[in-house]
């Protein structure tokens, strides 16, 4: 059945492709034209959309990224005539700024583009402020767990790193080396109370507890022991760790220079953005390398998720830059500028960016947004107490 | 009667005392412009600083949104006593506050000493004395504070870091061999040292321009009369500046215990945390209530200070410099110890302002950041046109219409920001001063200092949240160019309103009152009397809140709309992607516009003053 069901689908998607390439070319009167755009068959089911938008004029997005303005410039060259207005800051302020609109009834954003599903899903999707959307025709190439309830636009992952003038493979393999004394005030993170994505990387830590009781014991060849009061193998690493020295520092930056930086004797390793690693291309000076061979697993992922909001005033607007920002198969169009090293697309038919082993072969930890959102404050307090 | 002590008599009288009776029946005196004005800059104050405290504060009492997460009691909007418990009473208290708050009066107290130790020396170098290239020396003390502090926070650690951290080791170590220790690499007092070479242009504005106003016969009689130096320096000098001294404390030290950037720069790595960390990581996780009660903490804390200070300054009262009479100014001669004061102001200008600018401008002109050579020299990040394989695409900085745009809104918004800040406090230090000693004076004065406590980025949530709808007779503010200019003005009206007070206290009523026996009108009075003897404390006034507004980046993000970007926001996205060259390019920008935008009002300023 289930065969059958793929067969037909992807039959469907051969007639459409057809009906879009044979259109481009095609001498079709101006009934069928009509008909088409009526029905919104072939090219028009694209085209329908653009003319709705076009009336909008303009669309509003606020965007955790920078390279909004990147997308939303060829945007506007595909589309003449639609104006993107877009808004970069963080997360958290993208959260502040849609709560406080909502709820005075002052509807100008369209769509929403940030990190911290959990907090968007609870906060704004459960209340009804913001809407997920997918694209139509990309619907099936979506796992259901990138599309809802809300549409993932790209994961990240959170990885260990090394030195690799000093190191020719990493010299940490398990995620408990951290807590051995030869690695004591060696490891840098990211801290987690002001980068707080870190806050999502500590709870999947702790979800995947017995994972990482069984890893201890593969470490150190005996059962983990908790301390007295500690619940699971998950909070006894965040203790071990940082009673082990652990360095906090500011940003994923600050780990990825440090550990990376040339002429060390004995360099740290660290946990930081997997997407660090493009910075060497800018400063081919640094030095480092993902710890891939880490044990139970070499990161943890996070999303990136994108809404429409509540009463959009642009709502058609919004849907076909959600779909450019969806980009095309081979990751192009909107989705360009995040086709790139550290980042993996949602669309099953994408192939990761040049040089970046593909999702599939990564042993990773995936985030669940009911996870962190009902732990966070138990993480963050367990951290307080015990940084 | 000794001579010294018939001229202390003489101070004394001419201390202002002439406005305090009026002041006292004040029901009487209800129709005066004083009091009328008064009334008007309370009811601004309450609109625009007030209700944003007290949303802050009632925020406290109730559950928020994202509570869930910390109880499963929680109950978004409605009451509770949790968030009180939570800081003060539970098994977090010593992580969250007790121990953040200490560190936090270290470092405000450290920072305001050292602040005025410097600031109050080169202002005597500069006003007061024949140091050679003392204009330039006074044009470039203020510089250090155009220059965002996290980057001598860098240069520190270039110099003094240790292997706790990783990386390269620091200069000193590759110099000498010898590891510095982490007490001098990070925490307290690198902290300290960074923040004080970073805030004494408050101290050096305020006392140059209180010393700028003396007039030296005072000190030059009591050394013709035998006064020995020092004591012409603790019985003259100091009460004279005392005004500007409190004013210069208490605005570095609050500025202290509220800085995030540097204290965590240097402090995280040996886990040393100041009340603004847990701040400002409770506004990122969205735990606000939490947060708000440390800024309540704060606030309570420069109260104090504030309140001590006012003490300080009623009972010994001040002295009035700015008299109807004329007078003059002779430099102290420095004799030997000329080259040693050019020596120690230089070094504190290089290693504060001129080197960091030009580790800015090297690291624009990089081709790959980090390789100081001749040949890694690039001028793209600058000039190059769009479409340049180096820059990605990018056009350089001085070819991109946004930036341009976006520095003319810097402009824009920080001139217009300081032009009401200045107005304000003008206005505010001479109800303050004009009353002092009255309940209403007294208020004024507090509640105008309340917003300098409140964290850029939590001021401007308040603002958002107040001003996205209609609010009595105000329209919704949300969206325009007006939100983001009240914002920057009453953030940033402390600077102005204690640099009014301080100028004000200095002028002496006598010149007003012989206005007033003349016939002339108070707005008369306020124009061609007050306004002008008091233009130096507003360009004061003015050239801080400028030159903060023109750095401004959390305090305005959720406000400004493309159309209202500044530079700073493309800074954050120049970061973002690794293009360290552009987001140094644009730091030069934004020091180069604060110079030139604070020489220029100096200039108005000084032909318009007339003197």
């Amino acid at each position: 059945m289930r065969v059958k069901r793929v067969g037909c689908m992807v039959l469907a998607l051969l007639i459409g492709g057809l009906v879009i390439g044979l259109a481009e070319g095609q001498k079709i009167d101006e009934a069928t034209r009509a008909w088409l755009q009526q029905v919104k068959v072939g090219p028009y089911q694209e085209a329908t959309l653009y003319e709705l938008a076009l009336a909008e004029g303009e669309v509003t997005i606020y965007s955790y990224s920078s390279r909004v303005h990147n997308f939303a410039a060829t945007f506007e060259a595909r589309y003449p005539g639609i104006k993107v207005n877009a808004f970069d800051m963080d997360s958290g302020e993208i959260l502040t700024k849609v709560l406080a609109e909502q709820r005075a009834g002052r509807f100008s954003a369209d769509v929403i583009y940030l990190k911290d599903p959990a907090a968007v899903i609870a906060e704004l999707y459960e209340p009804g402020y913001v809407f997920n959307y997918i694209p139509p025709d990309i619907k099936h190439l979506l796992p259901p767990h990138y599309r809802e309830p809300l549409l993932v636009h790209h994961i990240s992952l959170d990885v260990f790193i090394y030195n690799t003038e000093v190191y020719d493979s990493s010299p940490i393999t398990n995620i408990w080396d951290v807590t051995r004394p030869e690695w004591r005030g060696k490891f840098l993170m990211p801290d987690p109370l002001v980068t707080t994505e870190y806050i999502e990387v500590l709870a999947t830590i702790v979800q995947n507890a017995d994972a990482m009781a069984a890893a201890y014991a593969e470490a150190f060849g005996e059962p983990l022991v908790l301390s007295p009061g500690v619940e699971n193998a998950g909070y006894e690493w965040i203790k071990r760790m940082l009673g082990n020295g652990a360095v906090i520092v500011r940003s994923t930056d600050d780990v990825s220079n440090a550990v990376g930086a040339p002429g060390q004797v004995a360099p740290p390793v660290g946990l930081t953005a997997f997407s660090r690693l493009r910075d060497k291309e800018k400063n081919p000076q640094l030095a480092f390398d993902v710890a891939y061979g880490m044990g139970p697993v070499l990161g943890v992922e996070h999303q990136v998720v994108v809404a429409i909001v509540n009463r959009a005033p642009h709502p058609n607007a919004a849907k076909l830059l959600i779909q450019w920002m969806m980009g095309d198969d081979r990751g192009g169009w909107g989705y360009a500028p995040y086709h790139v090293f550290g980042n993996w697309p949602t669309r099953v038919d994408v192939p990761a960016p040049s040089g970046v082993p593909a999702l599939a072969e990564l042993a990773y930890w995936n985030t669940d947004a009911d996870f962190v959102w009902d732990n966070y404050g138990k993480i963050v307090d367990f951290w307080t107490l015990n940084r | 009667m000794s001579p010294l002590s018939q001229l202390r008599m003489e101070m004394r009288e001419n201390r202002r005392s002439s406005a305090r009776g009026l002041w006292r029946g004040a029901p009487r005196k209800l129709g005066t412009p004083q009091f009328l004005l008064s009334a008007v800059l309370l009811v601004v104050l309450a609109v625009f600083v007030i209700v944003p405290v007290g949303t802050i504060a009632v925020d406290t009492f109730v559950w928020q949104a994202g509570d869930v997460r910390l109880s499963r009691e929680a109950q978004p909007g409605a009451l509770t006593l949790f968030h009180w418990q939570r800081v003060f009473r539970s098994p977090l208290t010593g992580h969250l506050l007790t121990t953040p708050l200490v560190n936090s009066i270290l470092v405000g107290v450290g920072t305001a000493a050292l602040s005025l130790a410097l600031g109050g020396l080169l202002a005597w170098f500069v006003v007061r004395t024949d140091m050679p290239f003392r204009r330039v020396a006074g044009a470039l003390a203020v510089v250090p504070y155009m220059i965002p502090s996290y980057t001598l926070a860098l240069a520190w650690l270039t110099l003094f870091k240790n292997q706790r951290i990783g990386g390269t080791a620091g200069l000193f170590q590759y110099l000498t061999g010898v590891a510095p220790p982490d007490w001098v690499a990070y925490g307290f007092f690198p902290t300290v040292i960074v923040l004080a070479l970073h805030y004494y242009p408050f101290v050096f504005l305020l006392i140059s321009n209180a010393l700028a106003s003396v007039d030296t016969s005072l000190e030059e009689s009591a050394e013709v009369l035998g006064a020995p130096r020092s004591l012409v320096l603790r019985r003259i000098t100091l009460p004279v500046i005392l005004p500007a001294v409190l004013s210069g404390t208490i605005l570095t030290f609050s500025r202290a215990i509220g800085a995030f950037g540097t204290p965590y720069f240097l402090g995280s790595p040996v886990r040393f945390f100041t009340l603004p960390t847990m701040i400002y990581s409770n506004i990122g996780m969205r735990f606000p209530s939490t947060a708000n009660i440390l800024v309540l903490v704060l606030i309570v804390l420069s109260t104090i200070l504030i309140f001590v200070s006012q003490k300080m300054v009623g009972v010994r009262r001040s002295f009035v410099t700015i008299s109807g009479k004329g007078f003059r100014h002779k430099p102290v001669e420095l004799g030997r110890w000329k080259y040693p004061a050019l020596a120690i102001t230089g070094s504190v200008i290089l290693f504060a302002a001129v080197l960091p600018f030009i580790m800015f401008f090297w690291q624009s002109v990089m081709e790959y950041a980090g390789t100081y050579s001749f040949s890694n020299f690039t001028s793209a990040f600058w000039l190059a046109p769009a479409g340049t394989r180096l820059t990605e695409g990018e056009p350089g900085l001085l070819r991109n219409p946004e930036v341009l745009r976006a520095a003319w809104n810097s402009v824009r918004l920080s001139a217009t920001a300081a032009l009401v800040a200045a107005v304000l406090g003008s206005l505010i230090g001479y109800v303050v001063v004009k009353g002092r000693g009255t309940v209403i004076s007294k208020a004024i004065e507090q509640v105008s200092f309340l917003p300098y406590l409140i964290p850029s980025i939590a001021f401007g949530a308040i603002y958002l949240n107040v001003f996205i709808r209609p609010w009595g007779p105000i329209p919704a503010l949300y969206g325009t160019f007006l939100l983001l200019v009240l914002t920057c003005a009453f953030r940033n009206l402390p600077f102005a309103a204690r640099s009014g007070v301080s100028t004000m206290i200095q002028v002496s009523g006598e010149l007003e009152e012989a206005a007033q026996t003349l016939g002339a009108g108070w707005f008369y009075r306020f124009r061609r009397v007050v306004f002008p003897l008091t233009i130096r404390g507003m360009i004061v006034g003015f050239s801080l809140v400028f030159m903060t507004t023109m750095r401004e980046l959390s305090l305005i993000i959720l406000l400004v709309t493309p159309q209202t970007r500044t530079l700073t926001t493309m800074t954050m996205r120049y970061q973002e992607q690794g293009f360290v060259q552009f987001a140094n390019a644009i730091t030069v920008v934004l020091v180069v516009m604060s110079v030139i935008g604070v020489w220029a009002i100096r200039k108005l300023g000084g032909q318009s003053g007339g003197s």
